[in-house]
């Protein structure tokens, strides 16, 4: 594995115990420069990873508390006039950074939800008809609770899309809630060493696209993604934005693991966290393709 | 598409396909095609096409030039003509891959009338190329790829064709053909059972090789050479036959004794050839086994045509007399024909009372009445050519000579026959002489002192033919020259263009020999030799047999086990099916290492060959290096480790 992530992912891992694997795919998320959903009951470690992550990433970030009364205005800014020099000035809100942490984001009104949502597509913002690019690299990180828990607005479909990976921490390990207990894991996430810089996630970035991808596993992408349209199972199949993303991200997992080709393997290990969200399953179905579409040789 | 690049290539193929008709077709007419296809290639060059309205007035002049140029009266010629005319509009017009398609399916039809024409290994091999070369345009506008590739491609699909069309050559019955096309009417010379001179219009003149003559010390041959074939004895008023009688008695021979005389003896080496007349001067006889040598002093061969045949030859001057039906038989005449030239020939016999006498007279008739030696005389048609020719024309080869003074001779009473042969020879090394088919002539046999004399009128009117062969005649040589079409001959002074020639002779030997000459007959002999003289329901059986063969052979094909072109991919499966026969099932929906993993963890001791073909398939699967013959062996080695490993 490539040292400095295995630094990283080392660092993350004081802050979150016995979660490598999520650990990973929230990396492998980031490095294909998508956005990425944490989905768990409260109280599970999402917003703790939201926040270690973007520490350790060296990046800007801004935190966004949703909830059922916030405004589109309250995440994006707003013109305020400004008496002196009798014009409206542009006063940035919290979106502004590079990484956005949306705790809770499914507590908020569906109209805030999509101001979020639409600046995560476009990477601008525009208020009053006048754009504001916002900055790059620019990530969100979003929490929510599942579905069907009281004072929810479920993200419609369209929106979920929009999240390049959905992944959810699930319960610790008895060894692992122990040691939360005894108050053994670094909760001060602040403190975590900046680990690269923009410039190196740039680069890393840019080496994650050179990743080979043979046609063999290419094959297996497009048969998992063609068995979803096929099997009645899935009531939302599998749109090309998923192909493409299911490839980029078995990329940059590649790359994670230290290689420079992608294996089936690598589909195997990001397919729930790429699809389940948009096939509208939940983490119980999740697989439910891998365990049904055979691997080409 | 590549338009400008398929419009080039399929120009150039109908500039070469018109090429190829030089010498059949009125050159105007070419010059309008070839202008076509420059004017495409122009168009092509800025992605223009002509103008539906132009086209069509361009299309209405090249056909009427094409009734002018070309006429009507050889039907073969103006099919194949307006066949190119109407495909170099369509080029012309082409705009989509389909028009395109169409374009090469009809420069296919174009490039096969060539073979109506030439069928040399020239020709052949140069139109294979070109064959090769629309397959790619066709192969390049259904299929992208570079154009250098789709010919690669194409060419190995002509290859893979090559012993499936050996096939059917060989073993394919000969049918008759469903329809016959008039063949190009183009006499050569070289030698036919009849004479008829009159409707040829340009003798075109063929430079091959037909018989070898090897001198023996000593016994040098006397010039002129008369190599004597055939004796023609019939006349019908128009053409010169060798009448049944006369091949009766190859069978029947007259018995009467000859008084030979001046012996010579040679040898002659006889190309293959279609009929099977030899050569030999004089009163010629053999006593090889394979030659029959016949009571009128001519050979003939008896046994494979298709092979060249060396035999010794010895040729005397005979001394004979004629019985009475002989007599009769060489004096015959159609009642009334030519009547011009029997009132000449009457008159000049009622001037010259004896044999010798009149045979001088008609000699020096031909030398002062202005007569020419020509290879291209004007053709005659109707009654009386004779007459046309004595009284008009005045000009001709041997043929028209020989022909006249026959019957001339007749008329007067005298036994006298046409015989056709080869008349000269190139001096190629001391004791060799080279005779070609351009050497072939016709001269006069009159009987008279008993004996038979030769008379050529040829040797007054162009004396020089006499010596030597006709290529070496300098007056000739002109005109000559003219008619050997791209021949190498006219070069032959340069010495290793001479032995090219020589080489090239022989290999276009083999190919008339082989490919051109295979009729039924020969196929008969090959499957005589081949299965002896079952042959006779051999035939329905090789058709039976193909048609067998070539179903069963569609179906295996279509049946065939799926083969996976993915390398790697069946060594895998060959690894499952043996993990499976020891009772490791992998999983399907594992990826292939997983699947190996599994079998690892079942069978530790072949952890090791495991290890490496992982290795093999991350390299080759993954990684997309070449599965090269360097791991192809080793992936079999580690594929038998397996089995002891166990």
């Amino acid at each position: 594995m490539n040292s400095t992530i295995q630094l990283i992912i080392d660092d993350l891992s004081t802050v979150i115990f016995g979660k490598q694997q999520q650990i990973k795919l929230a990396l492998t998320c980031l490095f294909s420069e998508g956005h990425l959903l944490i989905e768990d009951l409260p109280g599970m470690g999402k917003t703790t990873l939201s926040h270690a992550l973007a520490a350790v990433l060296g990046l800007s970030y801004q935190r966004i508390q949703f909830t059922s009364d916030l405004l589109p205005s309250d995440i994006l800014g707003t013109n305020i006039f400004d008496a002196k020099e009798h014009s409206f000035t542009f006063h940035q809100g919290p979106v502004f950074s590079q990484v956005v942490l949306g705790d809770e984001i499914n507590r908020a009104g569906p109209k805030t939800q999509s101001a979020l949502l639409e600046a995560m597509e476009e990477k601008q913002v525009t208020v009053d008809s006048v754009k504001h690019a916002l900055p790059s690299p620019f990530f969100v990180i979003a929490t929510q609770n599942p579905v069907h828990q009281s004072g929810t607005y479920p993200l419609p479909e369209s929106q979920l899309d929009r999240f390049f990976m959905r992944i959810s921490l699930g319960f610790p390990d008895k060894q692992a809630e122990k040691n939360l207990i005894l108050g053994l894991n670094n909760r001060n996430y602040d403190d975590l060493p900046v680990r690269i810089n923009p410039e190196q996630l740039a680069v890393i970035q840019k080496e994650i696209n050179k990743v080979t991808i043979s046609n063999s596993v290419v094959d297996y992408i497009l048969e998992l993604v063609a068995f979803t349209r096929q099997d009645k199972h899935f009531v939302n199949p599998l749109s090309p934005r998923a192909s493409i993303a299911l490839a980029r991200a078995a990329k940059s997992w590649a790359y994670i693991e230290g290689r420079d080709f992608v294996m089936p393997e690598d589909v195997k290990a990001v397919f729930p966290s790429v699809t389940d969200h948009r096939l509208g399953l939940n983490a119980g179905d999740s697989g439910y393709a891998l365990k049904h579409v055979p691997v080409s040789l | 598409m590549n338009t400008p690049l398929i419009n080039t290539v399929l120009s150039l193929l109908f500039i070469v396909t018109s090429g190829f008709l030089f010498t059949e077709v009125a050159t105007p007419f070419l010059a309008i095609l070839a202008g076509l296809s420059f004017l495409n290639l122009f168009l092509g060059k800025f992605y223009k096409k002509l103008n539906g309205l132009v086209a069509n007035i361009l299309a209405a002049i090249c056909l009427v030039a094409l009734f002018v140029l070309v006429g009507v009266s050889d039907t073969v010629k103006l099919f194949v003509s307006m066949m190119l005319l109407a495909s170099s509009f369509k080029l012309l017009q082409a705009k989509t891959v389909k028009q395109y398609q169409t374009v090469c399916l009809l420069v296919f039809f174009n490039l096969s009338t060539v073979y109506l024409f030439h069928q040399g290994l020239f020709e052949t091999l140069v139109v294979s190329v070109l064959y090769i070369v629309n397959f790619a345009v066709l192969g390049y506008l259904t299929s992208p790829q570079s154009f250098k590739a789709a010919n690669k491609q194409s060419f190995k699909t002509i290859l893979l064709a090559l012993p499936i069309a050996a096939f059917l050559i060989l073993f394919l019955p000969k049918i008759p053909a469903f329809w016959q096309l008039p063949g190009p009417k183009l006499a050569k010379t070289g030698l036919s059972e009849q004479v008829n001179p009159f409707s040829i219009a340009k003798l075109a003149e063929s430079d091959d090789l037909v018989f070898r003559v090897e001198q023996q010390p000593g016994q040098d041959l006397q010039a002129p050479y008369y190599w004597r074939s055939l004796i023609h004895d019939e006349f019908n008023g128009s053409e010169w036959l060798i009448s049944d009688i006369l091949k009766s008695q190859q069978f029947n021979p007259i018995r009467r004794t000859i008084t030979q005389s001046n012996s010579v003896n040679y040898q002659v080496i006889a190309e293959p050839s279609s009929s099977n007349w030899l050569f030999g001067l004089g009163f010629a006889q053999s006593a090889n086994s394979d030659v029959h040598s016949t009571y009128n002093g001519l050979l003939k061969r008896k046994g494979n045509l298709n092979k060249n045949i060396k035999y010794a030859v010895t040729s005397s001057e005979a001394m004979l007399s004629l019985n009475d039906f002989e007599k009769r038989l060489y004096t015959r005449l159609p009642k009334t024909t030519n009547p011009q030239t029997t009132a000449l020939a009457n008159e000049l016999a009622a001037e010259h009372e004896n044999a010798q006498a009149y045979f001088n007279a008609l000699l020096d008739y031909f030398n002062q009445q202005q007569f020419a030696y020509t290879l291209t005389p004007t053709s005659m048609y109707g009654d009386n050519t004779l007459d046309q020719f004595v009284f008009d024309t005045k000009r001709g080869f041997c043929g028209h000579y020989a022909s006249t003074a026959a019957f001339m001779f007749r008329v007067a009473g005298y036994p006298a026959r046409v015989v056709s042969g080869y008349l000269g020879g190139e001096q190629t090394k001391a004791a060799t002489l080279n005779i070609y088919q351009y050497d072939a002539h016709a001269w006069v046999e009159v009987f008279f002192d008993e004996k038979w004399h030769i008379f050529d009128a040829t040797s007054v009117v162009a004396p020089e033919r006499l010596n030597g062969s006709l290529s070496q005649l300098g007056d000739l040589n002109e005109s000559f020259n003219d008619n050997l079409n791209f021949g190498l001959k006219r070069w032959s002074h340069f010495k290793a263009i001479n032995w090219l020639r020589i080489h090239l002779e022989e290999l276009d030997y083999k190919w008339t020999n082989w490919v051109l000459t295979f009729d039924q007959e020969s196929q008969q002999s090959l499957f005589d030799s081949l299965f002896g003289n079952k042959s006779a329901w051999l035939t329905p059986l090789i058709v039976l047999g193909t048609l067998l063969l070539s179903f069963t052979g569609y179906f295996l094909y279509n049946k065939r086990p799926f083969r996976s072109r993915e390398p790697l991919v069946d060594d895998i499966t060959k690894l499952y099916l043996w993990a499976k026969k020891q009772g490791i099932e992998p999983v399907d929906t594992n990826t292939p290492l997983q699947n190996i993993a599994l079998i690892k963890q079942q069978k530790p001791r072949t952890e090791a060959y495991l290890s490496e073909f992982e290795q093999i398939i991350i390299e080759v699967r993954y990684q997309q290096q070449s599965y090269n013959q360097n791991r192809k062996n080793r992936v079999r080695v580690l594929l038998n480790s397996l089995k002891t490993a166990k």
